[in-house]
């Protein structure tokens, strides 16, 4: 019975790439019940992938390396099947799904697999394909006129178009906002539950872990550590924290007050039932605002009056992404830029730093008009960090990408001060590799450090924390706070609202090319209505702390134990029950 | 110096984007587009190859007014038609005025203006053939004659990826702007400035091929477990896939009018 149910069985695997010294994976065995929803976790290099990767043949087909141990897919050996045989049984998606659609339109990519297997029903089958997905484009609509999300759902559609056993999704959500994100894994469940298809996530965002998955495989090291259930396993949050993965916040919210006893929550609505109401009518703790208030005496460093931008298309038409948009930033701000995907805040960066300009109105940096200002002499006051950092090598070192800016404007000593810019990152190690070969985090990292060598006045980050895991997550975070030191005003533009809920000053939603609000965290987290018109979720626990009636609201972890514990002190009795409440 | 500068922002790596693709893909409702990849095979074998053994002035002059026909029935985007005078005029045009100068007379400039048609009627029936074929169109006709699998999938991608190569390539570029510095007096005709861009244009390519090749690897797993080396495109797949190709009246009569009008051409003459 147990041998039939298992579509993945993998039996103490040791595998080695060519040329590695290490093994990639270390005696790891792991069985995948038919009909399960998994999540992979682990910090950054933990080896998610390559065990992915084994489960449809790439590795040992494509990857030729070590390989000791055996891999089962319904009932099929990887080592004597071809990738294009479990291909039929396992989907795969990729972190960076857009280099895996090789086909110029939107049907011929959704039926190109079922074409290449010889099915006479090939484009139908695209259909369905697309169908299921809910990709809202023409069949006949070019790849690359495709937003983001819209591409993600294709290559979806294509691991999906033969109705696989398996479907396998590496960070399903890193590069969406939070609703889309929302909207993805309500698909994944839909394939789970109403076709039977086992799905494996590879994931960062626990959140959405505990509100999807079943199970979850913890993997550190290349080793895996366990697979459990999802709720015993969300609840070891000491083991998580050390392997870099953060629990849910309601869940280490639970574990700062109560330790590991009982059964914590890791869902909001189970969260609402732990946490008594009475604990939320604890009074505000003094200064938990660490945030500065906002500063307007100063002149402003960037006005946009009125600007307008709109890309051309390929028919000859143009795409407004930006319309009249007036807005000012001030010293000392710290700027969140959020709405969802496609609301013009890549573009508005790309305004300020003058390598487009806008096609009506002005934009003014430090009273120079960029639309008479080529980008290379604005480059003295702004600096703009890509959303992928690998655009900004440009180099063959990190040292060399770091000084590019100073060689070429002739600074005197300025071996010096890129040392002591190397140093205060953390690269000086590193500083010979190519920026390229680098790890997502230290290629994050070296991104900061070259647009902080340029000295500028105005900071622009485009998703600065996309797809890390905590450690480097934290590490940019509190990056960002050594940035702020060097500059007057930093404007970020992204989609993580815990980054937006513990850091910014001021938060300026987008929709749809124009502002609809400007205001701070308790404007824009206190307004449900603002939230769903942008697309936006608030984070866990300020969404918790709003259901249970705090006032103001909480805006981190450690915030919100504080004063629920502060309640508790001031002789509110806690009520003992909410610790049983669940489960 | 505004006009320079209007100009300059005209010739945008986002423009050249738009006009790469728009020739590639851009032109899918026009008489020649509908017709069989053979069929525009054939013709282009036709008027790509014969001018080169024609040497009766009147023959060639009648071609070549087919050919603007046949180019304006296209819609080829203005980008190509100015690259491609500009190509002609600087590979034949010289010679034309070098011999000019150096006491040439009518006897020297006339084969060299022949020769200058010959090149136009050439060049325009390629643009024409080209335009009309779109990426897809041209891998399937190749897949249809007998070209391996791996040519035809490797044009259609090819295309699909010119985009992307060009949006990274525009990417890398900007970051040399936004870090490096610009000459701070253009100079005389803006020589300075030329020179500043051409050499950031240069590099800009190291970058680009080194991440387009990081790219490439997701895309050759992808392609493993799409089945595609599997397929290796056998018979039964190949068929499949072209089943859509058919000759069609338009065909046969495209291909007939164009005979018709080359042998009525040579009976004038």
């Amino acid at each position: 019975m147990d041998e039939q149910q298992a579509v993945i069985r993998i039996n103490d695997l040791t595998f080695t790439y060519p040329g590695a010294e290490e093994p990639a994976l270390r005696n790891v065995s792991l069985s995948i019940d038919k009909g399960d929803f998994v999540a992979i976790i682990g910090g950054n290099g933990s080896a998610k992938s390559t065990l992915c990767k084994t489960m449809n043949g790439l590795i040992p087909h494509f990857y030729t390396g070590d390989y000791a141990g055996e891999v089962t897919i319904a009932g099929l050996r990887t080592g004597e099947h071809s990738v294009s045989e479990l291909s039929r049984h396992v989907g795969y998606v990729y972190q960076d799904f857009e280099n895996q659609l090789v086909r110029p339109t939107v049907l011929d990519d959704a039926s190109f697999v079922p074409l290449n297997y010889g099915m006479r029903d090939y484009k139908e089958r695209g259909m369905q394909a697309l169908a299921m997905v809910g990709l809202d484009a023409s069949p006949r609509e070019f790849i690359w006129q495709l937003s983001g999300g819209q591409k993600h759902l294709l290559a979806l559609a294509g691991a999906v178009s033969l109705g696989p056993d398996i479907l396998i999704v590496d960070e399903p959500i890193a590069q969406l906002d939070p609703c889309h994100a929302r909207e993805i894994y309500e698909l994944l469940q839909r394939f789970n539950e109403q076709h039977g298809m086992t799905i494996i996530v590879i994931e960062h965002h626990t959140e959405f872990v505990a509100d999807y998955c079943k199970h979850v495989v913890l993997m550190a090291g290349g080793r895996l550590v366990w697979k459990k259930p999802v709720h015993e396993a969300l609840n070891q949050v000491g083991e998580l924290l050390r392997h870099d993965v953060f629990p849910p916040q309601v869940t280490q919210a639970a574990h700062r007050m109560h330790g590991s006893h009982g059964k914590l929550p890791v869902t909001l609505e189970e969260a609402e039932l732990y946490f008594s109401p009475v604990e939320g009518k604890a009074p505000a703790a003094g200064d938990v605002l660490a945030v500065p208030e906002l500063i307007r005496r100063d002149q402003p460093v960037v006005t946009a009056e009125a600007a307008s931008f709109s890309y051309k298309t390929v028919e000859r038409g143009k795409k407004p992404v930006l319309r009249e948009v007036t807005l000012s930033f001030y010293p000392g701000e710290q700027v969140a830029l959020v709405g969802n995907n496609g609301a013009g805040k890549s573009s508005l960066l790309r305004l300020i730093t003058g390598v487009t300009k806008p096609e009506s109105g002005s934009v003014h940096v430090k009273g120079i008009d960029t639309l008479r200002t080529s980008p290379e002499s604005l480059a003295d006051l702004v600096t703009y960090i890509y959303q992928n950092p690998e655009d900004m090598f440009i180099e063959d070192s990190i040292r060399k990408d770091v000084e590019f800016f100073l060689k070429a404007r002739k600074v005197e000593n300025y071996q010096e001060k890129v040392d002591r810019i190397l140093a205060s990152f953390n690269l000086t190690g590193l500083q010979e590799r190519d920026g390229r070969l680098l790890s997502g985090g230290q290629q994050r990292r070296a991104s900061l450090a070259i647009g902080v060598a340029m000295d500028p006045s105005i900071i622009l980050l485009d998703e600065p924390t996309a797809s890390l895991d905590i450690a480097t997550r934290k590490d940019i975070v509190s990056m960002l706070t050594e940035v702020r030191r060097h500059v007057d005003t930093v404007i970020i533009a992204t989609h993580d609202m815990q980054l937006v809920a513990e850091w910014a000053s001021r938060i300026i939603v987008m929709h749809e090319g124009q502002v609809i609000h400007d205001g701070t965290r308790e404007s824009v987290f206190g307004d449900p209505y603002l939230l769903a018109q942008a697309g936006l979720t608030a984070p866990q626990i300020v969404e918790l702390s709003r259901r249970m009636g705090m006032q103001p609201l909480c805006y981190t972890v450690e915030e919100f134990a504080a004063r629920c514990r502060a309640g508790q002190e001031e002789g509110v009795a806690v009520n003992g029950a909410g610790a049983q409440a669940i489960g | 110096m505004e006009q320079v500068r209007k100009l300059l922002d005209k010739i945008s790596v986002e423009q050249i984007k738009i006009e790469l693709l728009n020739t590639a893909y851009g032109n899918a409702d026009t008489l020649l587009a509908r017709l069989d990849p053979r069929t525009l095979f054939i013709w282009y074998l036709f008027f790509g190859i014969a001018p080169w053994f024609i040497h009766q002035e009147p023959v060639l002059l009648g071609m070549f007014v087919f050919m603007v026909i046949t180019t304006v029935m296209s819609r080829i985007s203005p980008l190509i038609i100015a690259i491609l005078c500009m190509g002609l005029l600087s590979q034949a045009g010289y010679m034309l005025v070098a011999s000019w100068f150096f006491g040439g007379n009518w006897d020297t400039i006339m084969p060299l203006a022949v020769l200058t048609l010959k090149l136009s009627v050439i060049s325009l029936a390629s643009v024409t053939a080209f335009c009309a074929m779109d990426p897809e169109k041209l891998s399937d006709g190749l897949l249809k004659i007998g070209a391996p699998a791996k040519v035809s999938f490797g044009i259609a991608y090819g295309y699909r990826m010119l985009p992307n190569l060009l949006d990274e390539y525009h990417h890398i570029f900007l970051s040399f702007r936004l870090r490096g510095k610009a000459p701070e007096k253009h100079g005389i005709l803006y020589w300075r400035s030329v020179i500043y861009f051409v050499k950031i244009a240069v590099l800009s390519f190291y970058p680009l091929l080194l991440s387009m090749a990081k790219r490439a690897r997701t895309t050759v797993e992808a392609l493993e477990t799409k089945g595609f080396s599997y397929a290796g495109y056998d018979a039964e797949v190949r068929r499949i896939k072209l089943a859509h190709l058919r000759m069609q009246g338009r065909d046969y009569l495209f291909l007939a009018i164009s005979a018709l009008y080359v042998v009525l051409l040579f009976s004038l003459t």
